[in-house]
């Protein structure tokens, strides 16, 4: 039995003249919880597809638990539940009929947490989807992939829709999951989500993985917040090695340091220091690092 | 970046540059109306043209023409099938009796299909709340829909008109502007009328399809009613009873009665205020006849996707089944009357419509041409239910679990498969209960033969909407509908005229024999269920191996 739950090798996908996914190589282990990020057409999308087998790859592979997406995509789905961000569902069957439908396709159940989660989502069952608000369409689609119990949840912008409490709901039940040593692939524009959730991080740009590791990997490599405040003339802290984004504001300075933060502490400690604030990075300000402060490519 | 700024510059233009924002609905409707309005116009067109200039190459001599109108004129199962055929010695009358009832029926499910899309749909899609959002209501914005269908249907007249007077004005033709003009109002009052019938069901029906299935259903008793009056059956007063029947009283070309026009206009009028002034009654997303929200859970269906199938679509497949059924029955109800007016000379024309022999089962034989382009329908509203499937996102809930593509299509077929042999036997069974209540005696088994005959130009269209469905997914209604409907004209034109056997071999209903007025040619049929089975296979193959595609 594989280790790995999910594996890219050079995956690939063009349409026409756009690259929407470029050679990706992506290696989930086994019960790990792993982020997904980028942008609005960076090919997150496309990546869940293509491990889908919903569609097919231009070039490079895909293996779900060393089964092929593409050649054995029926055996590779009896170990996972997909959630989308956009539930389509058929308007006129009530929440109860759909689960009970999408139970008895995956084929197994777990009918007491089904039972378990219904309550915990505060969901109508009764009620018939076409009149079911968005977030209600969107607990029934998370109910049916968690209800099954996957080896892999694959899970693509999973709280469109839901309100804070649901979303609190959601973020344990991904919890469970991971304690119980399900695998979750979690493709989300919520930041505060996939940092509370995620073990590693992979972010995505233009097609392409441009960086992957634990946040804490990630906050190493970049830039420490530090925030000085004197109570005499500010010193210049732009030759100082190491940093950057200098800014002055009255009797308070603001800067980014990478390396060491000696050479820094050094200048403050003798420029009389009153105040002294830093912290590392969020995974949102990692990600706009990443991007720009517009959300675009940089 | 040239490419870039050219988008950019068509978002960021003011909108008032082509338009007041307080009519965009009305814009968007007209956009979105307007091209179906005059594909279907071209369509209409050609069908007028094409009978109008094959009739002098046909009928050369008067002789002809009076054996023509000594045939027709008497025939009560011509008359039931196409309308009155009073001046069959003149290219104008005879162009409306051969082509107006199918026109007309094809005009009315135009109407009825695009103002439910525009309305119930938008609705439904989730798209009409964003309108509502802006500087209209919800009274405006229906008024602003209707506003665009009528721009559409003023498309479909206006390409219809310009074929018509062009086609008029051939010297063998001879047909003056003026009376191709009413003509073509003629030809296109049934598509205002269920473009106005459609505006209403979509505020009183909750989803598209219930909408169009009322529609339709208004559609088939008009039919019916129309059908029954012109029968000759002593009942020719319920003619003013159904609304086809007041566009058949408008008698174009012939003996124009533009009074006629009032009741259509009116019952336009009426329908279109009725649907506004209900529009304005209820809130966004609901309707007026209430639709339960809640319901108990029956899940003995919901065992996969071919159940679900079965669930969803049984509405419709029943709603098919009954008007199938019912049509037949009244085909064979009128089959002994109708029968008796079939003379020799009548026997040899109708020979071109692929019927011979006299009496009900001759009546019978073309008949059952109708049933098979109910069923033909009935099969092409499958593959694009399927086809809706793929691009609604339904279809992923199934396929990103443990359901392979061939096993969802090869099951989905199956379901329509199964539901048009039903189709076929009942149309069969039906036939035979009216025929047996007036004494024919006409046997069981030739009906039930003359039913199942029905089946395989049904699966050969299912066939061919796979296929499409495979290869080209998005042009899947436009090919089956369009096959049908070339089908259909094809077999009509070539039926009362002359049309180049190649022609006639593109129709599917040129080689369904006319049972049962002659045995069930076997052959032909397992042909085309050969050919219908090898293109669903292969876009099955296809289908397995693309991508999957979104609206």
């Amino acid at each position: 039995m594989s280790d790995t739950a999910l594996r890219t090798e050079g995956l690939s996908k063009r349409f026409g003249d756009v690259v929407a996914l470029d050679h990706l190589d992506l290696e989930v282990p086994r019960g790990e919880v792993v982020g997904y990020l980028g942008p609005n057409g960076a090919g997150k999308t496309t990546t869940i597809r293509l491990l889908l087998g919903l569609s097919r790859p231009t070039e490079g592979r895909a293996e779900i638990f060393g089964l092929d997406c593409r050649r054995q995509p029926v055996r590779a789905h009896r170990r996972l539940a997909f959630v989308t961000g956009e539930a389509n569902l058929w308007p006129s069957l009530t929440g109860a009929e759909t689960l009970s439908l999408l139970g008895r396709v995956h084929g197994h159940v777990d009918e007491p947490y089904r039972g378990a989660l219904i309550d915990r989502f505060d969901l109508d069952p009764t009620k018939k989807v076409r009149a079911y608000s968005k977030g209600n369409r969107q607990k029934v689609v998370l109910i049916a992939a968690l209800m099954v119990r996957p080896d892999l949840l694959v899970l693509d912008e999973p709280t469109s829709g839901l309100d804070p409490l649901m979303e609190q709901v959601f973020r344990h039940c991904v919890q469970e999951a991971k304690d119980r040593g399900q695998t979750v692939f979690l493709s989300s524009h919520v930041m505060s989500e996939v940092e509370a959730l995620c073990d590693r991080v992979a972010i995505l740009r233009q097609g392409r993985l441009i960086e992957m590791g634990t946040l804490a990997e990630m906050r190493h490599l970049s830039a420490l917040t530090v925030e000085a405040r004197f109570d005499r003339t500010v010193p210049d802290l732009s030759a100082v090695p190491g940093v950057s984004a200098v800014e002055v504001d009255g009797p308070t300075v603001r800067c980014q340091v990478r390396g060491s933060v000696e050479p820094l502490v050094k200048v403050l400690a003798s420029a009389g220091v009153t105040e002294l604030l830093s912290h590392e990075p969020s995974l949102e300000e990692l990600f706009l690092a990443q991007y720009g402060a517009d959300g675009h490519a940089g | 970046m040239q490419a870039d700024l050219g988008i950019r510059a068509r978002i960021t233009a003011p909108v008032g540059a082509r338009g007041s924002p307080a009519f965009l609905v009305a814009g968007l409707s007209t956009r979105r109306a307007v091209r179906s309005g005059i594909l279907w116009g071209y369509i209409f067109g050609i069908a007028i043209a094409s009978s109008e200039i094959t009739y002098g190459r046909i009928y050369k001599t008067a002789a002809q023409r009076d054996a023509l109108a000594a045939t027709y004129g008497a025939s009560k199962a011509m008359s039931a099938l196409f309308g009155p055929a009073p001046r069959l010695q003149s290219v104008g009358g005879f162009t409306v009796f051969k082509i107006s009832m199918t026109l007309m029926v094809l005009g009315a499910v135009w109407g009825l299909l695009t103002s439910t899309r525009l309305l119930r749909g938008e609705e439904g899609s989730g798209r009409w709340d964003l309108l509502l959002c802006g500087r209209t209501t919800q009274r405006r914005a229906t008024a602003q829909v209707i506003v665009g269908l009528g721009t559409g249907l003023a498309a479909l007249w206006a390409v219809t008109a310009v074929i018509t007077v062009l086609s008029g004005r051939q010297a063998s033709v001879g047909i003056g502007v003026g009376p191709s003009l009413y003509f073509s109002v003629a030809t296109v009052a049934t598509a205002a009328m269920f473009l106005a019938v459609g505006a209403v069901t979509s505020q009183l029906a909750a989803t598209r399809r219930r909408a169009a299935s009322w529609a339709a259903v208004f559609l088939g008793v008009s039919y019916g009613v129309r059908l029954v009056a012109d029968a000759g059956v002593g009942l020719h007063g319920l003619i003013w009873a159904s609304p086809l029947g007041w566009v058949e009283e408008l008698r174009p070309i012939i003996s124009p009665q533009p009074l006629a026009l009032l009741p259509i206009a009116a019952f336009v009028a009426v329908l279109c205020a009725l649907a506004v002034y209900l529009a304005g009654r209820r809130d966004a997303g609901a309707s007026m006849v209430a639709d339960r929200d809640h319901a108990e859970a029956h899940v003995a269906l919901l065992y996969g996707p071919s159940g679900l199938v079965v669930r969803v679509q049984r509405a419709p497949i029943i709603g098919w089944w009954v008007a199938i059924g019912l049509s037949a029955f009244l085909y064979g109800l009128i089959a002994k009357s109708t029968g008796t007016t079939i003379s020799g000379s009548v026997q040899e024309v109708l020979s071109k419509l692929g019927t011979t022999g006299t009496g009900a089962d001759a009546a019978l034989g073309v008949s059952f041409l109708v049933e098979a382009v109910l069923i033909g329908f009935f099969a092409a509203g499958q593959v694009t239910a399927a086809r809706s499937e793929e691009s609604d996102g339904t279809l992923d809930n199934f396929l990103a679990r443990p359901v392979s593509r061939s096993g969802w299509l090869g099951g989905r077929m199956a379901v329509a498969v199964m539901a048009l042999t039903l189709g076929g036997v009942g149309a069969g069974v039906s036939g035979w209960l009216g025929a047996a209540s007036q004494h024919t005696g006409l046997p069981f088994t030739s009906l039930l033969l003359a039913g199942v005959n029905l089946v395989p130009p049904a699966i050969f269209i299912l066939g061919i909407g796979v296929l499409t469905l495979g290869i080209l997914p998005r042009a899947t209604a436009v090919v089956v509908y369009g096959a049908l409907v070339w089908s259909l004209l094809v077999v009509i034109v070539g039926g009362f005229g002359t049309v180049s056997h190649w022609a006639l071999d593109t129709s599917v209903f040129h080689h369904m024999a006319s049972a049962p007025s002659v045995p069930p040619d076997w052959v032909a049929n397992g042909v085309m269920l050969g050919i219908g089975a090898a293109a669903a296979l292969v876009g099955g193959l296809v289908f397995r191996r693309r991508d999957l595609r979104g609206a």
